[in-house]
């Protein structure tokens, strides 16, 4: 009977394209749409912004500056005689103003007390991007002043790859660090730059490794982030074909039909659910395909899954498929026509998405939100997804989210069950 | 087969009972007509046998056991065919009839064979790969038909299962259904249809605001009627027509004939009338009319 009836719920998805499309094409366009919008977020977006230089000073170092900045940012664009309605506009990113007396200010064995460079940015240039560039500049033009007060008192000539950025060496830590002999942390051992499972290093200019000591969890990207992402709020989606097919049946009269034949309640749910359940497998393979082998053909990061734990990888997914499905499940015996059914499952996939991080990454969104954030099931799904592809977690790291996942599930299942014998009464 | 004894039922949260006081008996090899205005009960009452409302108010009995025991037992000795078309209409006939079988416990062999016969009584054989949603409404109610019989029930309820369908459809579904109680199933026919009842049906029941206004064999309640003579004439104004007419009986209109029920025979009464001069067009005699004795019970009023 339980397989008749599931039998009966694939072949009616499999006809029913827009569900389908809702399924499948939707998140998968997501995915692609918003791994290339958001290509440069996670990467060094400074680097590529368009920019225009007035150098009032000519000096040799102020031109020494310039010459570094150029070799990050590339040639600066020729300046416009508008130069000043293009920067408005936003055909100029940003231009640097060189003041009169900048040579003679960097050559000064003192900090300065007054600017003479203008960052002036386009403005629609967010504060973290500007911030960016205004640290940036500063470093550079502090490791000149040093260069330079290091040359007056006769130091020691640098070597050309000496710099105050190699003090620094930033990675994002997914691992766990050895100990050396006397039991001290072996800190040393970060900035090899290689992985310990022989995958190449992301390493990036400004001192910054990718991944892990161990553990070899790839770099955040957007595909990194997008994939989870959109998986999570694709597998939410099964509440509106779920939930059409059940007014279907309602209003048919079909499962008044099965009732009189004696169907259980519970295997009526239950073989609604199984099916689902596999609809979920089938979109996370197809998503997590997109991700390795179809981004980096239209251009974007490659997806990687180099090194994750995969053991934790399935019981965050299971964890998140049993969420949705209850949730579908609840809300299917909830609504009573095809339209509650068409409007409340999405509103309440948006809704969630949108607060749960889906739409904006949680770490972007202020206290308050991010407390919100953490109400919704969805961020649950995606911070079990997150532990495992970007934090390098196994299983113990996502059981916590996991948990949390079932117990919604299990509610939402006694709900369905609830709501379905009270519908029938 | 079936007692039903003083079935009473209200939905929550309303005022008026759906059900109250409900009686009646259906036995196997006979066709009990189900007749009511809309909102007279009719669906209440099918529910309960299709096991989708509790008993509130009396019991219902088959066979000697409560419903409820043999519901929880042999579900599938009570089939309800809907008056929607309660199957799945994006899968095709075999596919919709494969799933009910299921449903209904039918496994292996005997779920073929039971498929098989089901597709041949309800002439389905060359639709069966046919999606459901693009059959016309005739095939559509055999459809129905054929899934209610998958099971072989003892007891089948058709609710109003000739809406929409042309007369070659209704035809073969009545025949079918009769067919169905010939071979001792007990069978519960509701419509609207009052030719259809009278053609089908053995007893008769007549609920309106949820009780019982009349109930026995068919002939038996159309014999109540036998005395009526109804009746157009020309040739006299309607005023004296009806004059002449009350020396006999009480008079009624009736559209744009009269009906009188006789305390004489009709001979004598024609006879005044043409006496008077009157030229009698039409005139029926003998046996009632099932949709004169529905509306004679349940008023004519409106329902909804």
């Amino acid at each position: 009977m339980l397989a008749a009836l599931m039998k009966k719920e694939v072949l009616a998805l499999a006809r029913d394209v827009h569900g389908l499309a809702a399924l499948f094409l939707m998140p998968l366009i997501f995915i692609i749409v918003m791994s290339l919008a958001l290509k440069n977020l996670y990467g060094q977006p400074q680097r590529a912004l368009t920019y225009a230089v007035i150098a009032q000073d000519d000096g040799p170092l102020a031109r020494s500056l310039l010459n570094t900045w150029q070799q990050a940012h590339g040639a600066p664009q020729p300046l416009p005689a508008d130069w000043q309605r293009a920067l408005r506009a936003g055909d100029l990113e940003y231009v640097l103003v060189m003041q009169m007396g900048l040579s003679e200010e960097l050559a000064l064995p003192s900090l300065p007390t007054q600017p003479y460079i203008q960052l002036l940015v386009e403005p629609a240039v967010d504060g973290n991007l500007f911030n960016a560039l205004r640290a940036e500049l500063s470093g550079a033009a502090g490791e000149l002043k040093a260069r330079t007060a290091l040359a007056a008192i006769g130091a020691t000539p640098q070597s050309a790859t000496a710099s105050m950025q190699t003090l620094i060496h930033g990675a994002r830590f997914t691992g766990t660090l050895p100990r050396a002999a006397n039991g001290a942390f072996n800190f040393n051992s970060l900035s090899n730059g290689a992985l310990p499972n022989g995958a190449p290093s992301n390493g990036e200019s400004n001192g910054e490794s990718s991944g892990a000591l161990s553990g070899g969890s790839p770099r955040p990207s957007a595909v990194q982030q997008n994939v989870p992402a959109w998986l999570v709020f694709g597998m939410f989606f099964v509440v509106a074909a779920l939930a059409n097919l059940f007014v279907e049946e309602r209003s048919t009269g079909a499962l008044a039909r099965l009732q009189s034949l004696g169907v259980p309640r519970s295997v009526l749910l239950v073989s609604k659910a199984l099916p689902y359940l596999g609809v979920n497998a089938l979109q996370a393979t197809l998503m997590l395909s997109v991700g390795v082998w179809l981004m980096p053909l239209l251009g974007g990061e490659a997806l990687s899954l180099v090194g994750i734990s995969w053991g934790a990888l399935i019981l965050a997914l299971l964890a998140v498929s049993l969420a949705a499905v209850g949730m579908a499940l609840a809300l299917a015996c909830a609504v009573r026509t095809h339209a509650q059914a068409a409007a409340i499952g999405p509103i309440a996939n948006i809704l969630m998405a949108a607060i749960g991080g889906i739409m904006v990454p949680k770490f972007v969104m202020p206290p308050f939100m991010q407390r919100l954030a953490e109400l919704s099931p969805m961020n649950w799904g995606l911070e079990a997804l997150l532990s495992v592809l970007l934090r390098g977690g196994g299983p113990m790291s996502v059981l916590p989210h996991a948990a949390r996942l079932s117990g919604f599930a299990l509610l939402m299942f006694v709900i369905a069950l609830a709501l379905f014998q009270r519908s029938a009464r | 087969m079936l007692t039903i004894n003083h079935l009473g039922y209200r939905y929550p949260h309303t005022p008026t009972t759906a059900l109250e006081d409900v009686s009646l008996t259906a036995q196997r090899g006979g066709v009990l007509g189900l007749l009511g205005p809309n909102g007279a009960g009719k669906t209440t009452l099918i529910s309960h046998l299709g096991g989708l409302l509790k008993v509130q108010q009396g019991e219902i009995v088959i066979d000697g056991k409560s419903l409820a025991a043999v519901r929880a037992q042999t579900p599938t000795r009570i089939a309800v065919a809907p008056q929607e078309y309660a199957f799945y209409p994006m899968l095709s006939v075999a596919e919709n009839l494969a799933c009910f079988a299921a449903a209904g416990r039918l496994h292996g062999q005997r779920r073929r064979a039971r498929i098989t016969a089901c597709l041949g009584f309800a002439q389905l054989e060359r639709f069966a790969d046919a999606r459901a949603e693009h059959l016309s409404g005739g095939l559509k109610r055999r459809l129905n038909l054929a899934i209610a019989l998958l099971p072989e029930p003892e007891l089948l309820l058709f609710d109003e299962p000739t809406v929409g369908v042309d007369p070659q459809s209704r035809a073969f579904i009545l025949d079918a259904i009769k067919t169905l109680a010939r071979e001792g199933a007990a069978v519960i026919y509701t419509s609207h249809y009052m030719d259809e009842i009278e053609a089908i049906a053995d007893q008769v029941v007549i609920l309106d605001h949820g009780r019982v206004l009349r109930a026995g064999a068919l002939d038996e309640l159309l014999a109540q009627d036998a005395m009526v003579l109804t009746l157009a004439a020309d040739g006299i104004a309607p005023e004296a027509l009806i004059e002449q007419l009350s020396r006999f009986g009480t008079v009624e209109k009736f559209g744009a004939r009269l009906r009188v029920r006789l305390n004489t025979t009709p001979a004598i009464a024609l006879a005044a009338l043409d006496a008077a001069g009157a030229h009698v067009r039409e005139a029926e005699f003998g046996r009632g009319n099932l949709e004169q004795l529905f509306m004679s019970l349940t008023r004519r009023s409106l329902r909804d």
